[in-house]
């Protein structure tokens, strides 16, 4: 901004911001590619790949995440542990179970560059798989993002003025038994 | 059906002459307030409103069913299905509970078409979109009735989806997923409702 002195426009332009997203009901690649966008620094405009601009973001309610489509039980997560015999394959249902985290530390993972600064990015990563949040993080929180998700509204969650003010689309015949 | 609805009214009418000829015997202050003949109405999907009427000795005990009012007229009325009257045709979406709403049964189950008046491809793409919002957990309150006493075995972990084309439990893991070139692709919504009216520019993406 203009009106600033130097020294706070330089603040301003070169501190490192903390982010927070929250998970619920929102697909996990759309959060990843949010939080690989921003832990790279692409949404700066004085990005470069070599001038360590990346900010921390904290997602926080993984454990409600929700997948589209039959994911859970389709998507299968494998890993090999170095040994014989050690090939894993764990379903994204299985894995979730274990640990609500690894789904969206494993997408955020596989979005960022392959790099040696993709484990520096990942240390400024910051997964919670409920609410809760230690103070220390919560004092240093800056911005919350939007979430890339519209959350549908439940049948419950209308209220009956909205369910009477739409119109019945079609009349019953006279003696069919509505339950 | 007319000869149904004929014998009811018929029903009623010999109901409330029979009660009529006892209360002509009693003052009318004196007749005890029979209790509407709940064995003799036939389920309907109206509650019918009890109307007594006296005419000198005879009472006559109707059945009304109650005067809807007349909603808001539908844009298009000479079509047979109720989409195309509403022309919503390729508007509706999985999230629309309200208009799916209207065409379920209380366990979630979808009334018949030749109920409905609903066409074939739209009752075909009302049942996709009602299993999808089933699926989501939009519907809620439209769950089938257990029976009595039944204890579920273990708590199945609640997880959240949306767009589910396939049954949950008929699904299988895909361990492997193939080259590029034949890479077995994630199922996401429905190839039915790929018609839909689209207001931004990027298409819908049914393989994920």
């Amino acid at each position: 901004m203009s009106s600033f002195t130097r020294s706070a426009q330089q603040w301003a332009t070169f501190a490192r911001s903390w982010f927070v997203i929250d998970a619920r009901m929102q697909p996990p690649g759309k959060i990843a590619s949010m939080c690989s966008v921003r832990l790279q620094g692409k949404h700066k405009p004085i990005y470069h790949a070599l001038s360590d601009c990346g900010d921390h973001v904290v997602v926080i309610n993984t454990k409600h995440i929700a997948f589209s489509g039959n994911k859970w039980e389709q998507k299968v997560y494998s890993s090999h542990t170095g040994y014989p015999g050690g090939f894993k394959q764990v379903t994204a249902a299985q894995l979730h179970q274990k640990d609500p985290k690894a789904i969206v530390k494993l997408a955020v993972y596989g979005m960022l560059p392959r790099n040696l600064h993709r484990r520096t990015m990942m240390q400024r990563l910051h997964i919670f798989a409920d609410d809760e949040l230690p103070e220390d993080i919560r004092a240093n929180l800056t911005e919350e993002l939007a979430q890339p998700r519209k959350i549908p509204r439940k049948l419950s969650e209308y209220t009956q003025e909205e369910i009477d003010a739409f119109p019945r689309l079609w009349t019953p015949p006279e003696d069919y038994k509505m339950e | 059906m007319a000869a149904r609805s004929v014998l009811k009214s018929v029903c009623t009418s010999l109901a409330g002459l029979k009660l009529g000829a006892t209360g002509s015997n009693v003052s009318a202050l004196q007749r005890i307030n029979v209790p509407q003949l709940s064995a003799l109405t036939i389920q309907s999907r109206g509650i019918r409103q009890v109307v007594e009427k006296q005419e000198g000795k005879t009472t006559t005990i109707e059945g009304k069913s109650l005067e809807v009012p007349a909603g808001p007229q539908p844009p298009n009325p000479t079509a047979k299905c109720p989409i195309y009257r509403w022309n919503l045709q390729h508007k509706y979406n999985y999230t629309d509970v309200l208009l799916l709403s209207q065409f379920i049964r209380s366990d979630g189950g979808m009334l018949p078409r030749k109920v409905t008046g609903l066409c074939a491809e739209e009752h075909r793409k009302i049942a996709v979109c009602v299993q999808m919002a089933h699926r989501a957990g939009l519907l809620p309150d439209h769950r089938p009735k257990l029976p009595e006493g039944h204890v579920p075995k273990k708590a199945k972990p609640q997880l959240n989806r949306y767009l589910t084309r396939w049954s949950v439990t008929s699904v299988k893991p895909i361990y492997k997923k193939g080259l590029k070139w034949c890479k077995k692709q994630l199922a996401v919504g429905h190839p039915a409702l790929k018609d839909n009216v689209r207001y931004s520019v990027k298409p819908l993406y049914i393989k994920h």
